[in-house]
C-alpha cells in the first residue's frame, strides 16, 4: 500500500478526459467566485459592519435589552425542545425505513422530505387551522384554557413541522447504505435490540447524526415563517430571534436589529464549520464499513 | 447438538424460498448446503440460526429443544456471514469480545478472563497479536477468521457458514478448506456452510445437501452422492457450471436410492412430490 502511494506521488496525474481549458476553468472558476462575493459573503460582511456602525459599547447594549434577551432565551427554549424530538424521530424512521421492507415505504421515504417542498407559512396555518381559536380544537382548549397558538406551544409546534426532516434526511441514505449485515451478526452473538442499537448502529452513524442535529438545529433558531404565524409577536412572551430582529428593523432600531442579526449570522457560522466536519467524518465512516 | 428441521417453508412476498424442507443433523457433523444461487440454500441456513422466520406449520429443533419461535439472540447459534460483517468501528480484539460484552452482568466473565479467552481464539485462527487492528485493515482471508473467531466465542453447539470462502481468491480458499476441516477435527461442533462450488462441498463435508428450487433433491455423503445421484438436477449440477441449470425440470422420487448405502446417511423424508418450478 505505502509503495502504491509513494509511486503515485512522483507521477503526474494525468489529465482526465473531462478536463476543461485553461480559458474555460478561469471563466467559470471567477464567476463562481463572483456570485458567492455578491450574494454570500458581502451580505455576511454588510450585517456585522452594520451591528458595529454605532459601536461597540451600543452593540453590546442591544443584548441588554430585556426583550431581546427574551427572544434569545426563547429561541434556544423552542430549539432544546424541537431539536431533541427530531432526533428522536429522525433516528425511529430512518431506523423503520432502512430495517423493514414494507409497501409504501418509497412514499414514505418521500413524505418525510414534505416540511422541505411547502412554504412555512403553510407550516404555520396548519397549526392555526388545527389549534387556533376557529380550527379543529379550538372550542375544546379554550374551554380548558390550554393556549397554543399565540403561545410558546404553537411556536415549537411549528419549529418542529419545519425541522421534521433533517436527521432523518441525513440518516437514511447512510443506513440504506450500510446495510444490517452488522446488526444481524451481532443479533447472533447474543445482543438484544437495545445493546445492538447502542453497540453498533449508533457508533457507525454517528456523524451522519450529528450532521442531521447540526442542520435541525440552525433552522430550528432562525425559522421565521412558520413561526411568524403562530406566534402572534408579542414582545418578551412570543417572539424569537429572528421575529425580534424584523421588530427592530422596521422600528428603524437598526444597529441593534443587525446587532442581533450577527448572532444569527455567527450560528450559521459555527454550523458551517460543524456541518462540514461532520459530513467529512460521516463519509469517512461510510467509506470504512463498506471496505 | 443435533439438528431437526421439519416441514420447514419459507415464502418472500412472491415466490417460496424453501418449500417443505425436512433434514436431519447429527452431534459433530459437517453438512455442506449445495445449490445454485437462488435455490434456497442461505435462507435454510438463516432459518436455522434464527435471522429468518419459517412460515407456519415447520419447526427447527437443537438436541430435543424446540427452538422455531426463538429469535436469533436467544438461539446463540455461531453464524459467520458471507462479507464477514465485522464490526468496523472495533479492532479485533473487541470484535471477538463482543458476545461477552453484552451478556447479562452476572453472566459475564470477569475482563481478565475475556482477554485470555480472545487470545486462546486468536491463536486457533492464527491471528495473535492481531488485537488493535481494525477490521479494514485485514486482508479477506484475516477478516474471515475474526469472523469464525467471533462466532466460536460462546462456543455455540451449532456452527452455521453462509458462503465462508465465497469472496476470496482461489488460493486463500484451498488454504482455507483445509484449515475448516481440521478446525472441525478439533472442535467437533455441529457444522453447516453454504455453497455453490461442489468441490469445496465435497471435499470438506461429512455429508452433502443438495438444495435447488428450495427443495432439498438429495443428501448423503460425496461418494454417495457423485456414486447414485436421484435426479435429472443433481446429475447435471455435478457435471455442468450450475448457471446452465437453472430453469430444467425435474420430478422427486420418494426415496433417494442413496440414502441407505452408509450409516451417517439419513434417508429423506419429502412430504410430497414436488414438481420443479410449480
Amino acid at each position: 500500500m505505502a509503495g502504491v502511494s509513494t509511486i503515485n506521488l512522483h507521477n503526474p496525474v494525468p489529465l482526465s478526459a473531462t478536463a476543461e481549458s485553461s480559458v474555460a476553468k478561469t471563466v467559470l472558476v471567477g464567476l463562481t467566485l463572483v456570485f458567492f462575493s455578491l450574494f454570500l459573503f458581502l451580505p455576511l460582511a454588510v450585517v456585522f459592519q452594520e451591528a458595529f456602525s454605532k459601536g461597540g459599547a451600543a452593540f453590546f447594549r442591544a443584548f441588554g435589552d430585556p426583550y431581546t434577551r427574551h427572544a434569545i432565551w426563547l429561541t434556544l427554549l423552542v430549539a432544546a425542545i424541537a431539536v431533541p424530538m427530531n432526533t428522536i424521530f429522525g433516528l425511529a424512521a430512518a431506523w423503520s425505513l432502512t430495517r423493514f421492507r414494507f409497501q409504501g415505504r418509497w412514499f414514505l421515504i418521500t413524505l418525510i422530505d414534505l416540511p422541505l417542498w411547502v412554504s412555512p407559512v403553510i407550516g404555520g396555518l396548519i397549526y392555526v387551522l388545527v389549534f387556533g381559536a376557529k380550527g379543529w380544537f379550538g372550542h375544546w382548549l379554550m374551554d380548558r384554557d390550554i393556549r397554543i397558538i399565540f403561545a410558546v406551544p404553537g411556536i415549537v409546534l411549528a419549529t418542529v413541522f419545519v425541522t421534521f426532516p433533517f436527521v432523518a434526511r441525513g440518516l437514511i441514505p447512510l443506513m440504506e447504505a450500510q446495510g444490517i449485515q452488522e446488526e444481524e451478526a451481532a443479533l447472533t452473538l447474543g445482543a438484544n435490540g437495545w445493546q445492538i442499537f447502542l453497540r453498533v448502529t449508533l457508533p457507525k452513524i454517528k456523524w451522519g447524526l450529528l450532521y442531521g442535529v447540526i442542520l435541525c438545529n440552525a433552522r430550528a433558531m432562525g425559522e421565521f415563517g412558520a413561526v411568524s404565524v403562530v406566534s402572534g409577536h408579542i414582545r418578551g412572551k412570543t417572539n424569537t430571534l429572528p421575529l425580534h430582529i424584523e421588530i427592530l428593523y422596521n422600528e428603524y432600531q437598526f444597529a441593534a436589529a443587525f446587532a442581533v442579526a450577527s448572532l444569527l449570522a455567527l450560528l450559521a457560522l459555527i454550523t458551517l464549520f460543524l456541518k462540514t466536519h461532520a459530513e467529512w467524518r460521516a463519509e469517512r465512516q461510510l467509506h470504512e464499513s463498506s471496505r | 447438538m443435533s439438528i431437526t428441521i421439519s416441514r420447514i417453508s419459507k415464502s418472500f412476498s412472491r415466490y417460496p424460498a424453501l418449500n417443505g424442507v425436512n433434514l436431519e443433523i447429527e452431534t459433530g457433523e459437517l453438512i455442506a448446503l449445495l445449490g445454485p444461487s437462488g435455490s434456497g440454500k442461505t435462507t435454510l441456513l438463516r432459518v436455522i440460526a434464527g435471522l429468518e422466520f419459517p412460515d407456519d406449520g415447520g419447526s427447527v429443533r437443537f438436541g430435543g429443544r424446540d427452538v422455531t419461535g426463538l429469535s436469533a439472540y436467544k438461539r446463540r447459534a455461531g453464524f459467520v456471514f458471507q462479507h464477514y460483517a465485522l464490526f468496523s468501528h472495533l479492532n479485533v480484539f473487541e470484535n471477538i469480545a463482543f458476545p461477552f460484552r453484552v451478556l447479562p452482568r452476572r453472566e459475564r466473565p470477569p475482563e481478565a478472563d475475556i482477554r485470555r479467552r480472545v487470545s486462546e481464539l486468536l491463536g486457533a485462527v492464527q491471528l495473535a497479536g492481531f488485537e488493535k487492528r481494525l477490521p479494514p485493515r485485514l486482508s479477506g482471508g484475516q477478516r474471515q477468521r475474526v469472523a469464525f473467531a467471533r462466532a466460536l466465542a460462546i462456543e455455540p453447539e451449532v456452527l452455521l457458514l453462509d458462503e465462508p470462502f465465497g469472496a476470496l481468491d482461489a488460493r486463500v480458499r484451498k488454504d482455507l478448506r483445509r484449515w475448516l476441516r481440521d478446525f472441525h477435527e478439533r472442535i467437533k461442533r455441529t457444522t453447516l456452510f453454504v455453497t455453490h462450488d461442489q468441490d469445496e462441498a465435497f471435499e470438506v463435508a461429512d455429508r452433502v445437501v443438495l438444495i435447488d428450487k428450495g427443495v432439498i433433491q438429495q443428501t448423503g455423503t460425496p461418494a454417495e452422492v457423485r456414486a447414485r445421484p436421484v435426479n435429472d438436477f443433481v446429475r447435471g449440477f455435478l457435471d455442468l457450471p450450475p448457471r446452465q441449470n437453472i430453469g430444467k425440470s425435474f420430478f422427486i422420487r420418494n426415496e433417494p436410492a442413496t440414502a441407505r448405502t452408509s450409516p451417517p446417511a439419513q434417508p429423506l423424508a419429502h412430504d410430497t412430490q414436488v414438481c420443479a418450478g410449480s
